[in-house]
């Protein structure tokens, strides 16, 4: 079953007077458990991609479909459930909120998506919960450091509890290895794998081939488009 | 539920928030002093151009004033039964007053006051400084002097009429509680004033040749020194002579001057500068003989009718003057045409020149030049508190700056737009409301002991003397802040405040996430 379907996507960016086509109609399929990489060279529009992806970012052209729905069709305020509720996304720069310890920054999506009142009723369980992933990732017992008090690694990891603590249908990660040595880099797929096993759908931007290969299926984005 | 905590965190976590406070907080407390003396200041012109006039005024404005006042005062009460309170005549002349033993002289403006209406037309009696500790013990007509002796126990004592009223006083003062005095009592019951009393008199006793009494505006008796400490003049009870020009009802002078010996009985005080520097307060009846107002007898054996500068009408109803104004008017054409065949024509003259004012109309000119000064000061300080609106708006933009990659994360996670937004607007709203509570207090703190603060201020250097008496009218600067100019300043603050933070809050809130998270 396809979760996310993206067609004859087109992105440009204006450059000053130039304009710069970073996407040129790309055309892709997102079924549903599978672990996708998407590599490509650098500066090629891999980021770009996985932000239209996730809704972060708007494209110029095309559509991207999420379980059958229209992102950029939908209302602002569907936008933000959607980003809510059924993206998790992980950055290659983590983007921990740098006022909140571990535990407050994981459950950050859990707030934003409650009213204050929910919240109140709702908010042990989702300590619970946000600690039983933090345990799945192997923080527990970082809970209440800050972000500038954490590794590299253990950044990345906060950032991916953070991202799939709402269980998200759809993870995207952005070269969630990128700044991390390969030792870390492995514990962090390993991380998303077990993931993935437990029936996540994973898509996992990357330039590193050896993280690709780790994937169920691979694609290339060159010149723009999907190399098949 | 996140936008009150992450409002919290950023408020206790960043030193940018204590300057808004800060400059929120001196906006307030200066827009609240500002606006509550020149408030209070108009205030007190208002107050006292009603309490030292009356409900409805009837003059023409010269110095010989205009006949058959007495017959209109009789006119109005019987065309308007019930609406009337008090009609009270009053003479305005000018004289020269001179202190025999040290010769001292001034001008001096002459109110000549039927003394029981003219106390009950308006508020003069609570302007009296020594009727008010012995009550009803000032009168105009002929006085002798108190003078204090001691009793068996070697105690203070006044003659039986002041200090029964004194007990009096005392006993009211008990039972109004009332506390706060504006002035001292009169020294010669004080401790200090006694030993010399002992060595002369053992009783009491009213001395002197008795004289008619006059009733001095206290900036005439005294002179203040730079502190606004009174020096003392004039003792009480002491010979004044006051000498008068008669005039004649075409103004010209009837006679020689007249010298009348008088006797100082009372101090009034306004707290008008203007008139406490000048007046001075006779009896009616006696100076209208003197400056020749009163009835005179013609050589074909008629009378000439009494005048008077000015009728003062004091009615029923306090808040109808504005409504009673133009029925009074109409009453006093009414009457001027049933004089008509009666009068001679210099009379008519007098009486075509009389209006029929309210005590707002009267000080019109004044008021409304204070009322535009109000206006002026506020427009001023709107705008310097348009420079704090820009100052918080850049604070806050500061803030939203180095919030932009938070902003983007936020809404990244499914933030709405409204909801980041909300973040900044109660961020701004926290501070108006502390900056607001802060500077309401510090202002009416202020507002509340200015006249001491102005004090200190001109001890440490003279030039700092900012209040003048002669300038402002009143010897004190008004010091009360009303409940409502608080709410309201308060509920600028926060307002400016949350306005401040639109702007910026609004800039960040509505755009895709990826823009704000490309801030590294
Ligand atoms: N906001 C922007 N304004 C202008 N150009 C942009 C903007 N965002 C991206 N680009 C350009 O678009 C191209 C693609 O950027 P993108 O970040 O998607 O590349 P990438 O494939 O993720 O690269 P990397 O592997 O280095 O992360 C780049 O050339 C970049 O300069
Ligand atoms: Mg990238």
């Amino acid at each position: 079953m396809v979760l996310a379907r993206v067609s004859k996507l087109h992105k440009s960016y204006a450059l000053g007077r130039t304009k710069v086509s970073v996407l040129r109609g790309v055309n892709l399929e997102v079924r549903e458990g599978e672990m996708l990489a998407v590599t490509g060279a650098s500066g090629c529009g891999k980021s770009t991609l996985l932000h239209i992806l996730g809704a972060l970012d708007k494209p110029d052209q095309g559509t991207v479909s999420l379980a059958g729905e229209d992102l950029f069709a939908a209302s602002t305020w569907r936008r933000d459930t959607i980003r809510n509720r059924d993206v998790g996304f992980v950055f290659q720069f983590y983007h921990l909120l740098p006022e909140f310890n571990v535990l407050e920054n994981v459950l950050m999506p859990r707030m934003v998506g409650t009213s204050t009142w929910g919240w109140m009723s709702a908010r042990r369980e989702a300590k619970a919960k946000a600690a039983e992933i933090l345990e799945l990732v192997g923080l527990q017992d970082r809970l209440k450091h800050r972000p500038n008090e954490l590794s590299g690694g253990e950044r990345q990891r906060v950032a991916i509890a953070r991202a799939i603590v709402n269980e998200p249908r759809f993870l995207l990660a952005d070269e969630p290895t990128g700044n991390l040595d390969a030792k870390m880099g492995k514990g962090i797929m390993e991380c998303l794998h077990g993931l993935n096993e437990k029936g996540q759908t994973i898509v996992i931007v990357t330039h590193d081939q050896q993280i690709a290969a780790l994937a169920d299926r691979q694609v290339r984005l060159v010149d723009g488009k999907i190399e098949s | 539920m996140y936008k009150l905590i992450l409002t919290v965190r950023y408020l206790f976590s960043k030193w940018i928030a204590v300057f808004s406070v800060l400059s929120v907080w001196l906006c307030v407390a200066m827009v609240l002093i500002v606006f509550s003396v020149m408030d209070g200041f108009l205030d007190n012109i208002k107050q006292h151009s009603r309490g030292l006039l009356s409900d409805i005024i009837i003059d023409n404005d010269t110095l010989q004033g205009f006949p058959y006042y007495e017959e209109f005062g009789e006119f109005l009460k019987d065309r308007m039964p019930g609406e009337i309170a008090v009609v009270s005549p009053v003479i305005y002349s000018y004289g020269i007053l001179r202190e025999p033993v040290t010769n001292f002289t001034k001008p001096v403006r002459i109110v000549a006051i039927d003394f029981d209406s003219y106390r009950a037309v308006n508020d003069f009696s609570d302007s009296l400084y020594y009727n008010r500790y012995y009550p009803g013990t000032t009168s105009l007509t002929q006085t002798q002097v108190p003078v204090a002796g001691i009793d068996g126990y070697d105690r203070p004592i006044l003659p039986p009429s002041h200090e029964l009223a004194y007990q009096q006083y005392l006993k009211d003062r008990d039972e109004s509680n009332e506390t706060s005095e504006d002035f001292s009592e009169p020294g010669f019951r004080s401790p200090h004033g006694i030993g010399w009393f002992k060595q002369r008199f053992n009783t009491p006793r009213m001395d002197g040749e008795p004289l008619p009494g006059i009733i001095m505006g206290t900036d005439v008796i005294y002179s203040k020194d730079k502190e606004g400490f009174y020096r003392r003049f004039l003792e009480r009870g002491c010979e004044i002579i006051l000498t008068v020009l008669p005039l004649t009802h075409r103004g010209t002078i009837a006679e020689n001057p007249i010298p009348v010996a008088m006797r100082n009985v009372d101090d009034s005080r306004t707290k008008v500068y203007e008139i406490d520097k000048i007046c001075v307060y006779v009896d009616f009846k006696l100076f209208q003989r003197f400056l020749s107002m009163g009835s005179l007898e013609r050589v074909d054996g008629t009378f000439t009718p009494p005048r008077a500068s000015q009728l003062l009408v004091r009615l029923t109803d306090d808040q109808g003057y504005k409504a009673a104004q133009p029925r009074i008017e109409e009453l006093w054409v009414e009457f001027r045409e049933s004089l008509l065949d009666r009068l001679t024509l210099s009379d008519a003259e007098l009486i075509e020149g009389v209006s029929v004012e309210t005590w707002e109309t009267r000080q019109q000119d004044f008021i409304q030049a204070v009322e535009k000064e109000k206006v002026l000061v506020t427009i001023l300080f709107a705008i310097i508190s348009l420079v704090a609106i820009v100052l918080i708006g850049v604070v806050f933009y500061m803030i939203v700056i180095q919030k932009t990659r938070d902003i983007g994360i936020i809404k990244s996670l499914g933030a709405t737009s409204a909801g980041v937004a909300t973040i900044f607007l109660m961020y701004g709203a926290v501070i108006g409301v502390i900056g607001g509570v802060l500077g309401v207090l510090t202002g009416s703190f202020v507002v509340a002991n200015i006249n001491e603060l102005q004090a200190l201020l001109a001890r440490l250097n003279p030039n700092l003397q900012v209040w003048s008496p002669e300038v402002y009218t009143f010897d004190r600067i008004p010091s009360a802040v009303k409940p409502g100019v608080m709410v309201s300043v308060f509920c600028m603050a926060v307002a400016t405040s949350i306005f401040g933070a639109i702007v910026p809050a609004m800039k960040a809130a509505w755009v895709w996430p990826v823009e704000t998270l490309r801030y590294e």
